[in-house]
């Protein structure tokens, strides 16, 4: 599975859970992921809570989320909770705390315990 | 690749408001007072100056930590990987409890002042309604404005500086003192003055909202300086005003007596009114912290996931009511026995030994992974962290040593190991049946 497909998976679990949709219709952001081994950026947009995915950057992005490929795909895709690589330092973030748990909880809601 | 600019980010205002703030607690009144004890006198001034100048090398530690891996996570990502796993996680737990020690040495200061204030209300309602009031805004995933977190640290201690030197001017003949004379047991009084800095690192898990990760170092230095000064003054104002400070120990509330020296009735009130303040902003940010902490370890099953679940506010509600319900019971414990002192010298031995862990980081990380990018080195190294290292855990160890009652039993050396005896059996012993369940679950992982 590449990291696109990943998210796009990711992203059709978001927005078809009634849930998730109540929880996030005021959540708007930008969030860019930066793969440090192929330098490919690719990008989540949360428009109030509808979620859309691609490949590339973002400008002034709210959440820039660093780690390699493997890692992000294997968040996105529920084979990893991102709470293991984020508290080894293989994914490393920024941006406000608040987001960083949003989209923990959404991995969470999504993907279970 | 260009580095992206992030649309928002914090400003150095805040890290020297965090780092200050969370540094800051009611319970440094009392610390002062027990350092001014152990210093002799009028040079417990000198004794905290001392302690914030050996907390500026911790704090370069500290500082290229966070420019090697600037994460919320902090102790917990550099201790794994400049040590190893276990050790990161018994670690991590035992110095997030401070935390908890903290918010409990607080309400006891809260107690005391308010029933100095307001007799007619029990102590222990005060510390009840007053936590629980913190608990149930948490809970309801309300937060404090920056703005109002900011303002208090810089409020508290721009007060501190302003009584102080009130109440040193209306003291005759400043000269009869000694201010230099140390006492026998200085060393003692040094290591209790890291106490009155505990916390001010606690501003490095907000690296990740900063764009530029040297402002956190900057925060840092600033507000230690900010620190040593306030209640360096205010160890002073206290020990020249009551020379004779036996009255001091039993009173409770130090800060009230300087306040009414300083302007009154007035000065009274608003000395009660920051220790409101105060201890409200220790409770939130303490909770706040903690609970997220034991969240995240739950989600990575070194704790049960009962830990990570969240009530519809999307707060992590069994973590912070265990904390809280932690932090009252240790509160009552404390105050029913009057053994502050027993959560002061284990405060400062725990993080005493964290800063001499800090230094072992540094160099081990240096050595581990000597290429990764940092923005900021540590001055003098590799002198320079051993011999902080060194200091510290002497500094620790003496700590751990003091006697919390007047039978010499060091009761916080007790207190610290068995938390640490508890917290290695449960990482030994515990963690790896939750982690093995984990891989069995995952390999039926579908989306819910």
């Amino acid at each position: 599975m590449t990291l696109l497909e990943a998210l796009t998976q990711f992203a059709y679990e978001c927005n078809h859970n009634d849930r998730l949709q109540a929880m996030n219709r005021d959540w708007t952001r930008r969030i860019q992921l930066d793969p440090d081994d192929t330098h490919l950026p690719h990008y989540i947009i949360s428009d109030s809570g509808q979620l859309s995915v691609g490949a590339g950057a973002v400008d002034n992005p709210d959440l820039l989320i660093t780690s390699s490929e493997e890692i992000l795909t294997a968040v996105f895709s529920g084979q990893m909770t991102p709470t293991e690589p984020y508290n080894a330092g293989d994914l490393m973030v920024k941006g406000r705390q608040d987001d960083v748990m949003r989209l923990d909880i959404l991995t969470l809601l999504i993907w279970g315990e | 690749m260009a580095q992206s600019t992030l649309s928002r980010v914090l400003p150095l205002r805040t890290a020297v408001s965090t780092s200050a703030g969370l540094a800051s607690a009611a319970v440094n009144f009392l610390a002062a007072v027990e350092v001014a004890e152990y210093a002799g006198g009028q040079s417990a001034w000198l004794a905290i100056l001392v302690a914030g100048i050996l907390i500026v090398f911790a704090g370069a530690n500290f500082s290229e930590l966070n420019a090697l891996f600037p994460s919320a996570a902090a102790i917990r990502v550099w201790i794994r990987r400049g040590i190893n796993d276990r050790f990161s996680l018994v670690s991590s737990m035992v110095y997030m409890l401070t935390v908890v020690f903290v918010i409990a040495a607080d309400a006891f200061v809260l107690g005391h002042t308010f029933s100095r204030a307001v007799p007619a209300i029990p102590a222990l309602l005060w510390i009840f309604v007053l936590l629980a009031l913190v608990t149930w805004s948490n809970s309801r995933g309300i937060k404090v404005a920056g703005t109002v977190q900011d303002s208090n640290a810089f409020v508290l201690l721009g007060t501190l500086i302003l009584f102080s030197l009130i109440a040193l001017g209306r003291t005759p003949d400043l000269g009869q003192f000694h201010y230099f004379d140390l006492g026998r047991h200085w060393f003692e009084a040094v290591a209790l003055g890291i106490f009155i800095f505990v916390g001010f690192e606690w501003v490095t898990p907000l690296a990740e909202e900063f764009q530029d990760s040297r402002q956190i170092p900057r925060g840092m230095f600033i507000a230690l300086g900010l620190i040593a000064i306030a209640f360096g003054l205010f160890s002073l104002a206290l020990t020249v005003a009551f020379p004779h400070g036996h009255g001091l120990v039993h009173s409770f509330v130090p800060q009230l007596l300087v306040g009414m020296r300083a302007l009154g009735p007035l000065g009274f009130w608003w000395m009660a009114f920051i220790t409101l303040t105060t201890a409200m902003t220790t409770f939130n940010g303490g909770l706040l912290a903690a609970s997220r902490f034991v969240y995240a370890l739950a989600r990575e099953r070194a704790l049960p996931v009962w830990f990570a679940r969240l009530n519809r506010r999307l707060v992590p509600q069994n973590a912070l009511m265990l904390l809280a319900a932690c932090a009252f019971v240790l509160a009552v414990l404390v105050y029913r026995t009057g053994q502050y002192l027993l959560l002061i010298n284990a405060g400062a031995g725990v993080e005493s030994l964290m800063y001499a862990l800090s230094s072992i980081l540094v160099i081990s990380l240096r050595r581990r992974e000597p290429s990764r990018p940092r923005s900021f080195r540590v001055f003098g190294y590799p002198l320079a962290p051993g011999l902080v290292a060194v200091l510290f855990l002497g500094l620790g160890v003496e700590a751990l040593l003091t006697p919390t009652g007047p039978s010499g039993f060091p009761g916080a050396l007790v207190f610290f190991l068995g938390i640490v005896v508890v917290m290695t059996a449960y990482v030994l012993a515990v963690v790896p049946r939750l982690k093995k369940r984990r891989k069995g679950e995952q390999g039926v992982s579908t989306p819910r």
